[in-house]
């Protein structure tokens, strides 16, 4: 199974993705080529290629299982790929950011102290505990949470709990953003909002973020968010294709009424059924 | 009537009921001291002479509660980072925990005499293997996530231990300790019996040579009493420590 990008043509003949530069001459912020991956006698992932561009949202979507992931386990260095596979990063190494489905945070922690976490690990300390507290406070204030500092995670709801774990992983200024199912434990109310205050966060010039990668299993929340969406194949995962979504930016409340949106979704539905 | 009250109250009315049922009893049947005492006999004989084997045994106790403890701890810790060692040290310390400590005793004495050294290993042998056990398990319990995300932030093994390991293994940790506590005591008492010339196990076994059933009955107590205030210390730490951890209140 090889890797291919798959121009899409809407029914009018109308090219989509228009509205967005041509990804060839956009500059790269983080590019695989021909990774493989096996877990023993599993094979996970089968010659996976795909470049992700600065100031891009992009979606991985494929079923449950398939290695979604792994995928971003390999672009975080926590795993490496098997032989031929390789792994660049834009000129300078980008910072990464990573929030996982569950929010990970430490029980023992406060809110403020969970966001600092990560700040000051490492042999090389790269902040004073002035400056971790101060870009904690900061991204505390980003989620909008600043009223909860000191809280507890037992004493925090379940959307709550996530907008710490993305304020985390803001805090140390990513330029690169992995995310993997960060929505999926979320009710479907608190879903919506986080994916649209995740959009605005993006768009902000008060993060450094340019770059998020978001696993997820939702079609809908992959076009709502995204201006490219990977389709990955079912195991050994490999990327079927590459499908922009030609949705206007800022992306806004009720735009799943604009055509664009419901021809993409229809568009995806046809090759969920295919795989 | 608030719930606080509720949960002191009624066991306190209830061991009240228990003993006046038990004097009441005692007089009515005129049954004899030495089978059974009346409480207000065995009052009677609790004196400043048994406070202080109390805590010669509480000492012995404490003492083999706290060594047993930290070097089960660092053991757990050793174990964890080095599975060779893990492998080849467990199944002695399973042998260990299999040996009946009465079987043991003996021996401890014959080693190191019977003063409070024997009663010290022996609560220390006895408290060993459930903190080992515990705090492996405790120390592995960490998520696969949450390793990943110190990881992925170039955290140390230091770091990893310091932050994410320890902190995880103080629910397991803290539950051994709920259990070695009353363990404890048995260890005194059973180095005790088998040699010493104070500790409250000297005192059962003194009083039962002379049939002094209220002097045996006392110092009995004193035991339980032991192990409920080592119980109830660490049930307190607990709490304070573990707030995150909802305790079960049942």
């Amino acid at each position: 199974m090889t890797s291919q990008v798959i121009e899409m043509q809407a029914g009018t003949g109308q090219q989509f993705g228009g509205n967005q530069s041509s990804p060839a001459n956009r500059e790269i912020a983080v590019s695989l080529k021909n990774c493989s991956l096996s877990f023993g006698e599993v094979q996970v992932l089968n010659n996976v290629s795909l470049d992700i561009y600065k100031n891009e949202f992009l979606s991985i979507l494929g079923p449950s299982g398939c290695g979604k992931s792994t995928l971003l386990r390999l672009m975080l260095e926590l795993l490496k790929p098997s032989e031929g596979g390789e792994i660049s990063y834009s000129s300078d190494k980008p910072s990464i950011g990573m929030v996982f489905q569950k929010p990970v945070l430490m029980p023992w922690l406060s809110a403020i102290q969970n966001i600092e976490l990560p700040l000051g690990l490492g042999e090389k300390k790269k902040f004073t505990k002035k400056e971790a507290r101060e870009k904690a406070e900061g991204a505390l204030q980003l989620v909008g949470l600043q009223d909860f500092k000191n809280h507890f995670p037992h004493q925090l709801s379940g959307g709550m709990q996530q907008r710490i774990a993305i304020a985390r992983a803001l805090a140390a200024d990513p330029a690169v953003l992995l995310m993997d199912e960060p929505f999926g434990a979320l009710d479907e109310f608190t879903r919506e909002k986080l994916n649209f205050e995740l959009l605005r966060l993006w768009e902000s010039p008060d993060t450094s973020l340019s770059t998020v990668v978001m696993v997820t299993h939702s079609i809908q929340e992959s076009v709502i968010m995204s201006d490219r969406i990977v389709m990955m194949s079912p195991r050994p995962a490999g990327v079927e294709a590459i499908i922009p979504v030609p949705l206007p930016r800022p992306r806004e409340v009720g735009m799943e009424e604009h055509p664009a949106y419901y021809q993409t979704v229809k568009e995806l539905r046809k090759r969920v059924k295919h795989l | 009537m608030s719930d606080k009250i509720k949960t002191i109250l009624y066991p306190f009315g209830f061991a009240v009921g228990f003993l006046i049922i038990w004097e009441l009893a005692v007089r009515l049947f005129a049954i004899p001291v030495y089978l059974l005492p009346a409480p207000t006999a065995i009052v009677s004989v609790i004196d400043a002479n048994l406070g202080s084997h109390m805590m010669v045994t509480l000492m012995e106790a404490l003492i083999g509660f706290l060594l047993a403890n930290i070097l089960g701890f660092i053991t757990a810790v050793i174990f964890v980072h080095s599975k060779p060692i893990e492998k080849g040290v467990f199944p002695l310390a399973i042998a260990l925990k299999t040996t009946p400590l009465v079987a043991l005793a003996p021996l401890l004495v014959v080693w190191m005499g019977t003063g409070y050294s024997s009663k010290v290993v022996a609560s220390m042998l006895i408290c060993f293997f459930p903190i080992l056990v515990n705090s492996v398990k405790g120390l592995k319990a960490i998520e696969f996530e949450a390793w990943e995300l110190f990881s992925t932030y170039k955290g140390t093994k230091w770091e990893i231990f310091w932050k994410l390991r320890l902190p995880t293994s103080l629910p397991y940790v803290l539950s051994a300790l709920k259990i070695s506590s009353s363990l404890a005591i048995v260890g005194a008492i059973v180095g005790e019996f088998v040699g010493a010339n104070k500790g409250l196990g000297y005192v059962v076994l003194v009083s039962s040579y002379h049939m002094d059933t209220p002097v045996m009955f006392s110092a009995i107590i004193a035991s339980a009493a032991c192990g409920l205030l080592l119980f109830w210390s660490i049930s307190w730490v607990e709490k304070k420590l573990i707030f995150w951890q909802r305790v079960d209140e049942v």
